[in-house]
């Protein structure tokens, strides 16, 4: 790092920029990496991206208003698009960089409002109906599972376990073809 | 998303179509044979209305979803 701050270089710089705000011992950051690394080099020349280790430059994290790690800020034009906070997949992560490129925050995040409504109230239905019929176990189970469709990407912990599942699918397909 | 075939309105008649067929399955208001289809078929409608895709629809190449491509 220059004796410029990060918001200083940011605005002079010619291209987008992701900020990657990691520490050393931060596993999720570990894990991310490489999909990091590989995204920066297929966006070479487009994007860059700065790493800020938050435990050698905390200034940095305050001024960024970084509340936790793993956490990915997409800069244009000296100005923030949008931010990835905690462990992202790779899906996640290309979106963050096209966004960067494009300088326009996704439409919308997730499932569509509609479509969460339509999900919680099948899925409440599903399970006032099982528990009301026996009760019945399969119903209480498909109802779970619809309620759990319904927020599953605005929940952090599944977010977290997708991403070690995604992993862990990878490694046994790339294990599978070595064989 | 591109495999959206079914309008809102059509997933809210199926979701509703759906729960409606499970309830007199699986609370014995429908009974013996009819009961059990009851139970199995309501899945279907209820399935095809929550994800937004029919089959059907896509066989016989009819969209009442208009603004995806």
């Amino acid at each position: 790092m220059t004796d410029l701050t990060l918001a200083e270089r940011l605005a002079t710089h010619p291209r987008s920029v992701i900020v990657n705000v990691w520490a050393p011992w931060c596993a999720p950051c570990r894990r991310m990496a490489p999909i990091v690394e590989r995204l920066a080099g297929e966006y070479d020349g487009h994007i860059d991206v700065w790493k800020v280790n938050a435990d050698e430059q905390p200034d940095e994290v305050r001024r960024l208003r970084v509340l936790g790690i793993p956490t990915m800020v997409a800069f244009r034009g000296g100005q923030e698009v949008t931010r990835k906070v905690g462990a992202r997949s790779e899906a996640d992560l290309c979106l963050l960089f096209e966004t960067a490129l494009s300088g326009q925050a996704p439409a919308h995040r997730g499932i569509a409002l509609s479509d969460r409504v339509l999900r919680l109230a099948a899925g409440t239905a599903l399970v006032l109906l099982g528990l009301t019929s026996g009760p019945s176990l399969l119903l209480l189970t498909v109802g779970g599972v619809v309620l759990f469709t319904a927020i599953a990407d605005r929940c952090p912990v599944w977010q977290a376990v997708r991403v070690r599942l995604e992993a862990w699918v990878k490694r046994r397909g790339s294990a599978s073809l070595e064989v | 998303m591109k495999y959206v075939n079914e309008a809102g309105w059509d997933r809210i008649v199926r979701v509703v179509l759906g729960i409606v067929l499970l309830y007199l399955g699986w609370t014995d208001v429908v009974t013996g044979d009819w009961g059990t289809f009851l139970k199995i078929i309501g899945f279907l409608p209820l399935l095809t209305g929550l994800v937004g895709f029919c089959p059907l629809y896509a066989v016989l190449k009819i969209r009442t979803h208009k603004t995806a491509a």
